[in-house]
């Protein structure tokens, strides 16, 4: 009997120990299935997978950039001699103009004649840039050269301003501009909410009576529990024509109004942790303060803030952290254009508005697909560091430092 | 300007700031209860959506969120109080714990929309288990569990050791100990702490996207492998697709009202249960 | 209680697996779709269909993974789309359900009426920035695109912009009522909706395909006349093995009924 009990004391135990490593497994996980998925596009070719691009043997030509491709194939290049050929107009040929030149009978039944096609017509015109599927390089190659297959690289994916996943025939990942809207929106949104933050913790703790507290403590609560998609659709149908009408903008869904929201949805997190913060400042602290003859405000000031400021940083950081990753709120309200923003009034897509809209529509296991997956991992990763500081910051609190 | 007037200046401007905010609060559900309101009736609470989603009811909407709720509650109650216990009761105070909280600080910390990914890569693509129930509940739950953690810890320190070291003197093992008097006297804090949770689910969107939520579905569900609607999805959609968006806004104002209410219902159950319980604890 | 529950969850998964009908992609059709399906539904009790957005690529890859019984696509199938499901070996049938036109917008205070390709081709792809290039009053061009890969988006690209890409840095909404609701807020905004989206709060823009000879108003008639030029069919795609259990639907949508519901959502009956 005894040792059925002690038996069974030590199964409990070793799942209770599992269950305590649960959160740390699910990270492990998190890291895995992302970062699995995410890494595969730096080993994805740069041209659509299966596709490759040819041009005539007379071309001097060796190789193009995605960018460069994107341009020629944007009409915006139309001469050799501008990536580096001789001078000679380019004549772009995609796959498709295939079937508005020859008739299905041209092409054989089972598309036997297909690749014969393809290769007449590379042959015939020096200056011609033809994408095509791979498969269908003739197998007589004489005449055709098929520019050599590069990979998506890293310093094209962090560097480039281009955000551009569905261009054909070489996407433009270019994430410059979805981490700095990122950013741009949630500094903005922090710089609103703290000093409205900051203001109502002071009379929170420190002016409202007891009783007023006791009713606004939890009310501000409230606003912490409120669905994201709620904000978002308040913020479409109420903040964006406001913001509109009230600057004389040429649009309203701009960064602002993405910040003004993710403002108001990180308040309560500021109020509350800045709140405890000042709570927690002892009451000799302030006593002391106020027996040098310094008047409330004086105290708060000079001795509750300077003393809670670790709390208060701790807030901001988690008010940020809650911001950056801010989806449905954010998706509904800033316009989503992929550009370098200059100023709060124009329109900025961030990263979690971006994986909501596309992943969707991103066909599975493509360079599109890990490219999202890849702003995933960004994204996990900056929260970890804001994470890691709010620990370290919090941690840091004088009364450890032994004052 | 004096010491004093200073004073006056600031803590009068940290009273309007406090209004404001409270103001703010208000403006916004003033603002969805004013316009939701008219349309919320019994037949738009008990109906399917017709006319394109333009008029009719939001039953599987309703239906989806709360089969969500069940199936995340399934996965993460046990799991969090699970994890909860060790940490507090069996982990002692070494690096190891510490490591621990730090990991769920961390997860508590990692976006919706990560968890969206990592649900739709592993529950819907991996283990495929397609758009379903179970996806999208594992998803909410693995996101609900840091919340669930947090709470159900800071309820078990909450009560004094000497309630412990009273089981252990009177022969209890430790399991005993924990399961006859820390767990019952946790109790009411844990609720509190899970019935959070459920309103954090029945809100979230973005986990939801890409593994369970579907744009119309005029059935109920019948088993866990189906798709479902759920609320913020649906409020989702209809404020932002449809043929006539002007015709479903009076849908959208009553399904954000009909959200809303569901996580105020939920915070509000929360502090009433505390109340409650608290009072009893005190009595006996 | 372990056995319990596991035998209740493969019952509770047998039973849903029971003729459930799918459909998925294109949010293009999905407002015909789900109107299609209530309809269907209200005729037959016991059927039941899923309507699901996403996009038409999606759609049809679902169709691959076997994750939908119908793929609904605002564009023809890609020819490595079709690659893939006959290395699966699996053949599709297509069906057109209905054609939509694309129309261009503006908002209603704007007094550009009409537009040729190569001066939209200039407003989508960056090149003309100011409504006063086109005849307009001095106002900044603010042009509204979709997502990037809904086939509403790849359309206008191939139609429109002659595959060029658009401007880096477009304004792009998440669904089709979004670009009409921005629209009808920004006066210097140009969007492009489904013929069945055009309401009273923005101005439909006459367009020209032949270098500005004549220019044709956007509308069901215009559209199924040929006059109009951005007209696209809209397909289902199914599986030849699935014939028979979508093939009711189908018939439903196709019929006398079914195109009713067509034109009444806005889009052209076949």
């Amino acid at each position: 009997m005894k040792l059925i009990k002690r038996c069974i004391e030590r199964i409990v135990e070793t799942i209770l120990t599992a269950g305590g490593m649960i959160t740390s497994v699910i990270i492990l996980l998190i890291v895995i299935f992302l970062f699995k998925e995410g890494f595969g596009l730096f080993n994805s070719p740069s041209v659509e997978k299966g596709y490759s691009l040819c041009v005539n043997t007379e071309n001097p030509i060796e190789k193009l950039n995605p960018f460069q491709i994107k341009e020629i194939f944007d009409y915006e290049i139309d001469n050799w001699k501008n990536v580096g050929g001789n001078d000679e107009e380019i004549i772009l040929f995609r796959f498709e103009e295939l079937f508005y030149r020859y008739s299905d009978e041209e092409l054989g039944e089972n598309d036997e004649f297909l690749s014969q096609k393809l290769g007449e017509i590379i042959r015939a015109t020096p200056g011609i840039i033809a994408y095509l599927p791979t498969e269908y390089l003739s197998s007589d190659c004489s005449g055709i050269k098929v520019l050599p297959e590069a990979k998506i690289s890293v310093g094209d994916f962090f560097g480039r301003k281009e955000w551009i996943p569905t261009a054909i025939p070489a996407p433009q990942f270019g994430v410059l501009p979805l981490i700095l809207g990122t950013l741009w929106v949630s500094i903005f949104a922090i710089a609103i909410a703290l000093p409205l933050g900051l203001g109502v913790a002071i009379y929170l703790s420190e002016l409202a009576g007891e009783k007023m507290r006791k009713i606004l403590k939890p009310t501000i609560e409230l606003l912490a529990g409120i669905p994201s998609v709620v904000y978002g659709f308040f913020g479409l149908v109420v903040l964006v024509p406001l913001i509109q009408k009230l600057f004389h903008l040429p649009v309203g869904e701009t960064a602002f109004a993405g910040s003004l929201i993710l403002a108001i949805m990180a308040l309560p997190t500021i109020i509350t942790v800045a709140e405890d913060a000042m709570q927690n400042t002892p009451r000799a602290m302030r006593e002391a303060g106020l027996a040098l003859g310094a008047n409330h405000w004086q105290t708060i000031y000079k001795v509750i803030i300077p003393y809670s400021v670790s709390g208060i940083s701790a807030a901001v950081v988690l008010g940020i952290g809650r911001a950056i990753g801010e989806t449905m709120a954010v998706l509904m309200v800033t316009g989503n254009a992929a550009v370098i923003p200059h100023t709060i009034f124009e329109p900025v897509r961030t990263i979690p508005a971006t994986i909501a809209a596309e992943l969707g529509e991103a066909p599975s296991g493509g360079a599109h697909y890990q490219a999202l997956f890849m702003l995933g991992c960004i994204l996990f990763l900056m929260t970890i560091l804001i994470s890691i500081a709010a620990e370290v910051i919090s941690k840091n609190h004088p009364q450890r430092k032994g004052i | 300007m004096t010491a004093k007037t200073n004073q006056k200046i600031a803590f009068c401007v940290f009273r309007i700031l406090g209004m404001l905010v409270v103001g703010l609060l208000f403006w916004i559900l003033g603002f969805i209860i004013y316009n939701g309101i008219g349309v919320i009736s019994w037949e738009f609470l008990t109906g399917y959506p017709t006319a394109g989603m333009t008029s009719g009811g939001i039953l599987p909407a309703i239906v989806g969120t709360l089969c969500l709720i069940a199936g995340s509650s399934i996965i993460a109650f046990p799991l969090g109080i699970l994890s909860a216990i060790y940490s507090s009761e069996y982990a002692g105070n070494g690096k190891m714990v510490q490591f621990i909280r730090v990991m769920t600080n961390n997860l508590g910390g990692v976006p919706s929309i990560i968890f969206g990914l990592f649900g739709m890569a592993l529950f819907v693509n991996t283990l495929g288990f397609g758009d379903s129930i179970i996806a999208g509940s594992l998803t909410l739950g693995l996101l609900t569990l840091p919340l669930i953690i947090r709470t159900t810890e800071e309820a078990l320190k909450a009560i004094p050791d000497s309630f412990r070291t009273a089981g252990l003197a009177l022969g209890a093992t430790k399991l005993q100990t924990i399961n006859r008097v820390v767990l019952p006297m946790a109790f009411p804090n844990i609720i509190t702490g899970l019935i959070l949770s459920i309103g954090r689910v029945s809100g979230e969107t973005a986990p939801i996207l890409f593994t369970v939520a579907a744009y119309f579905l005029p059935k109920l569900p019948t088993g866990i492998f189906d798709q479902v609607m759920a609320l913020p999805y649906h409020l989702y959609v209809i404020a932002t697709s449809g043929t006539d968006l002007e015709a479903s806004r009076p849908m959208a104002y009553g399904t954000a009202l009909v959200l809303i209410i569901i996580v105020l219902l939920m915070n509000l159950l929360a502090t009433a249960l505390r109340r409650w319980f608290s009072k009893k604890v005190k009595t006996h | 209680m372990k056995n319990f529950i596991i035998t209740a969850l493969f019952f509770l998964a047998t039973i849903s697996a029971a003729q459930a009908q799918r459909i998925k992609g294109s949010d293009t059709v999905l407002p015909l779709s789900q109107k299609e399906a209530e309809n269907y539904m209200k005729d037959n009790s016991s059927a039941t269909i899923i309507v699901t957005g996403g996009g038409s690529g999606v759609g049809i890859s679902a169709l691959l993974a076997g994750t939908t019984d119908i793929a609904q696509s605002s564009r023809k199938i890609k020819f490595d789309e079709k690659k893939k499901l006959q290395e699966a070996g699996k053949t599709v049938k297509e069906i057109i359900i209905a054609y939509d036109a694309l129309a261009v917008v503006v908002h209603p205070s704007n007094k550009v009426q009409n537009l040729t390709r190569e001066q939209l081709e200039g407003i989508f792809t960056g090149k003309i920035t100011n409504w006063k290039e086109l005849g307009g009053d001095e106002l900044e061009i603010v042009p509204y695109s979709r997502e990037t890969s809904s086939g509403t988006y790849e359309f206008f690209k191939e139609s429109v912009l002659k595959n060029k890409n658009y401007k880096n840095g477009i304004m792009s909404m998440p669904a089709t009522g979004a670009i009409i609701q921005s629209v009808s807020q920004t006066k210097g905004a140009i969007g492009y909706v489904g013929l069945a989206y055009l309401n009273k709060n923005v101005k439909a823009i006459h367009v020209s395909y032949d270098k500005g000879k004549t220019f044709v108003e956007p509308s069901v008639t215009n559209a199924k006349m040929k006059t109009y030029p951005i007209v696209r069919p809209l397909y289902y795609y199914y599986l030849t093995k699935d014939e028979k259990a979508v093939r009711s639907f189908v018939d439903y949508v196709l019929s006398v009924n079914g195109q009713k519901t067509v034109q009444e959502i806005g889009f052209i009956a076949l």
